[in-house]
């Protein structure tokens, strides 16, 4: 019984020991306190960060290269009469979707770095959506829809 | 437009989340009233049984690698959440253990599954992190892509 609790001790350290656990990132993580009051509704893409940050009172959708560690410009996103509820970014970070509330409805809308538009994407039947996710390419969007107080998800194949 | 096909005794779909390659959809199920993660094949709507997962519901907050061989989500351990990491291909379950007594709130997955961000609670505030997993797991990167060997030297 001694050499049982022994073994099991000594596996325990080896693998407390291994190194082969998540490490954090501190330069990262620090920035990412910085200059926000709360963050949530982190989305990775490969090189990209997208969440939403509070910063006086106000949610923004924020999209950090991790490469430099900064975040850049998405012109035509934040919009002051808009609140995001929830997002997600593709894999080469050009694409984000967004479900935003705004005047009591809350849609769908595509975002497209480089041509800086947001696009609303109508739900077919109407539904309220909530949670959202793009594939790597962007070109492929699963949402969370509430109709008649169940929740479905649709797939929706964008251009 | 689609609708993801439910399954017999989905009642409801919740949180979903596709892999890079646009091939997985993971979504939380309400199965006889435990929030589940389910995996479907997009192309078939075949759904792939996730025996690591079986147990320590409720579910929430899935993520998908590229190809979907990881998949991330929080589950319950007891009294408390706590994110995993459940690899497809050999069946291995990783934790995500938090110091400080932070909770995870939601998590996500880069595609090629070498970085994690996670939402925590923090003192009564959402914060943001991220952790690398390159000691961790093995990349999950899209088919044909070129690895980085080093180009072949000519010959003199």
């Amino acid at each position: 019984m001694k050499m049982v609790s022994l073994s099991l001790g000594l596996l325990i350290l080896i693998a407390g020991c291994s190194g082969e656990r998540p490490r954090p990132r501190p330069e990262l993580n620090g920035l990412l306190r910085q200059s926000v009051s709360s963050r949530r509704d982190p989305s990775l893409a490969q090189v990209w960060l997208a969440s939403l940050g509070k910063r006086g009172g106000r949610e923004r959708i924020e999209l950090i290269d991790l490469r430099n560690r900064r975040p850049v410009p998405l012109p035509g996103l934040n919009r002051a009469d808009a609140q995001p509820i929830s997002l997600s970014v593709s894999g080469d970070g050009a694409r984000i979707a967004v479900v935003q509330q705004r005047d009591d409805r809350t849609e769908l809308f595509l975002y497209r770095r480089n041509a800086a538009a947001l696009q609303r994407i109508p739900l077919d039947p109407p539904g309220v959506p909530r949670s959202v996710s793009l594939d790597g390419s962007g070109r492929l969007l699963a949402v969370e829809v509430s109709r008649n107080g169940r929740w479905d998800v649709d797939l929706i194949r964008l251009p | 437009m689609e609708r993801a096909s439910g399954g017999l005794l989905a009642t409801s779909q919740q949180d979903p989340a596709l892999s890079g390659n646009g091939k997985w959809l993971a979504v939380i199920s309400d199965l006889r009233g435990r929030q589940t993660v389910q995996l479907r094949n997009v192309i078939n709507g075949s759904i792939q049984a996730l025996p690591q997962l079986k147990r320590h519901q409720p579910h929430s907050s899935p993520s998908l690698s590229w190809n979907g061989r990881y998949i991330a989500l929080i589950t319950q351990h007891g009294r408390r959440r706590m994110a995993v990491i459940a690899d497809r291909l050999n069946g291995r379950l990783h934790p995500i253990q938090l110091p400080g007594g932070r909770d995870p709130i939601q998590v996500s997955l880069a595609p090629d599954a070498q970085t994690l961000a996670l939402q925590v609670t923090d003192q009564g505030l959402w914060r943001v992190e991220i952790f690398d997993l390159s000691d961790v797991l093995e990349i999950d990167r899209p088919a044909g892509q070129a690895l980085s060997t080093p180009p072949l030297t000519p010959a003199p």
